[in-house]
């Protein structure tokens, strides 16, 4: 989903620019409101995990494979304002030291997985564990869905983009991104609720990290 | 990325493999190579794709660069791949939007379809403009260690939050992928990569990330602790601090004035 440089108008990436140094800015401000210091190590080591369990895989079918994009996993752990640095950091690392995704489409790509992504996330899960409260399976349902939202609203987003921009027609950026990224969307969903019932099973306090900091 | 192949280690030579360069472009201010990258593919974003006659001298900025920095041009030339899924796209749909002149036309599949001119002039557009762009920001982290482009980003008024968290990301970077490589290599070796169902290989891969996500985290206590115990107080210091010399304004000068004439070259009728 990392749109290179040269596939968006100058317009398109002016204004994305603007809206996700605006968000990026406010996540900044959260977060140093929150935790200050002490968060900086957490999110570096973290934005490296994220970047390395993007590149472990799992075959589906046919030769293909599925992997992470970390979105919603980073936003359940770390919770949205720390989330967003993170993947921003991913985001920024990919296309200055390995050219995935463009410099000046930068402010495209934090948007649509960083800002969008990560927000996305973090909603849908909150806001269905509040409404499923104690079942037992809230967790997982949860998680499921803020994933695979996650993924496919964040494509969506790189569509309009590249629609807007003139690049792909609207009848084509559309459906091919958000198809494709429903099923991309499902191997999200499914590494992030077997994380999730990992942690729970061997270290159910990182679970908490973010409810905590606020507490505290 | 790591399928098949039995790999230990990420080979991570690549990204440092030209810093120890003095060529001219080595020396420049990273906040010169920096915005001076930015410009260039902002006008090569910008340029109109009928204004094919502008990418040449374009394209022979970013090649003067290349050699005056002395490095190999086949590395950008490789790295241009990653655009490919999203020009699978824009080729996609170049037979069904552009009106004008009809290169061909047939039905495939019951749909009329008709390739334009002007929707070839636009792949072609789009595919040139990311590949110079990706060859210029290769230029930029080939010539630029990463702590000097990250000092540059923080002068820029980057917020330190962030600017720090990328620079502790850098720092273990490939700690926590050669991690996660070996976690792959266990699992080869166990072939949990193929059995099972779908959810029970998603189950296993949920498992191997979930316990790099603990190590992740306790290695970032450590190094917390660590850097409480030697007397961290929430401020970053830096022993040489950026300076701007004569030649980085000669050459922002230079640069901004030949882009400044593409740019212009780009908006006239040919």
């Amino acid at each position: 989903m990392h749109i290179p440089d040269g596939f968006i108008s100058t317009g398109t990436a002016a204004v994305s620019w603007l809206a996700s140094a605006g968000s990026v800015g406010y996540a900044v401000r959260r977060v140093n409101r929150q935790l200050g210091e002490r968060q900086v190590p957490l999110m570096g080591v973290t934005a490296a995990f994220i970047f390395a369990a993007q590149m472990m895989n799992f075959t589906v079918a046919g030769g293909t494979s599925g992997h992470l994009l970390g979105g919603a996993l980073a936003a359940i752990l770390l919770g949205p304002w720390a989330g967003m640095l993170v993947l921003t950091s991913v985001l920024v690392v990919q296309a200055l030291l390995f050219q995935d995704g463009g410099l000046v489409a930068l402010g495209a790509n934090v948007l649509n997985m960083a800002v969008i992504g990560v927000l996305v996330g973090w909603v849908v899960y909150t806001g269905l564990r509040r409404l499923l409260s104690d079942r037992p399976w809230a967790t997982w349902v949860s998680g499921f869905a803020a994933a695979w939202l996650s993924v496919v609203i964040a494509s969506l987003a790189a569509a309009v983009e590249l629609a807007v921009s003139g690049t792909s027609p609207w009848g084509v950026a559309l459906p091919a991104m958000g198809l494709v990224h429903m099923l991309i969307g499902i191997g999200e969903g499914l590494i992030t609720v077997a994380v999730l019932a990992f942690l729970r099973v061997t270290r159910p306090d990182l679970l908490t990290l973010y409810q905590k900091a606020q507490g505290a | 990325m790591v399928e098949g192949q039995p790999r230990l280690l990420m080979r991570h030579s690549f990204l440092d493999r030209y810093y120890q360069s003095t060529s001219l472009v080595h020396r420049l201010d990273p906040r010169l190579k920096l915005l001076a990258t930015l410009l260039f593919i902002l006008v090569a974003t910008s340029l109109p794709s009928s204004a094919w006659p502008a990418f040449l001298p374009l394209a022979a900025l970013a090649l003067v660069a290349i050699r005056l920095a002395r490095i190999p041009l086949g590395e950008g030339l490789k790295r241009s791949s990653v655009a490919l899924p999203f020009a699978a796209m824009v080729a996609l749909s170049v037979p069904f939007t552009r009106s004008g002149q009809v290169v061909w036309q047939g039905s495939l599949l019951g749909l009329d379809l008709a390739v334009t001119s002007e929707g070839l002039l636009l792949l072609a557009a789009v595919l040139i403009k990311s590949w110079l762009s990706v060859l210029v920001s290769g230029l930029l982290v080939a010539t630029t260690p990463f702590p000097q482009l990250l000092k540059a980003m923080r002068s820029l008024h980057l917020p330190a939050a962030l600017t720090a968290t990328i620079s502790f990301m850098v720092r273990y970077l490939f700690v926590l992928v050669d991690e996660a490589m070996r976690l792959h290599t266990a699992r080869e070796a166990r072939s949990a990569g193929s059995g099972g169902t779908i959810g029970w290989r998603a189950k296993v891969l949920g498992g191997m990330i979930g316990s790099l996500f603990i190590r992740s985290y306790e290695r970032s206590e450590r190094i917390y602790l660590a850097m409480v115990s030697r007397g961290f107080a929430g401020e970053f210091h830096t022993l040489r601090p950026l300076s701007w010399q004569r030649r980085d304004s000669w050459a922002a000068l230079l640069w901004g004035a030949v882009l400044a004439a593409i740019a212009a070259m780009g908006r006239m009728r040919f």
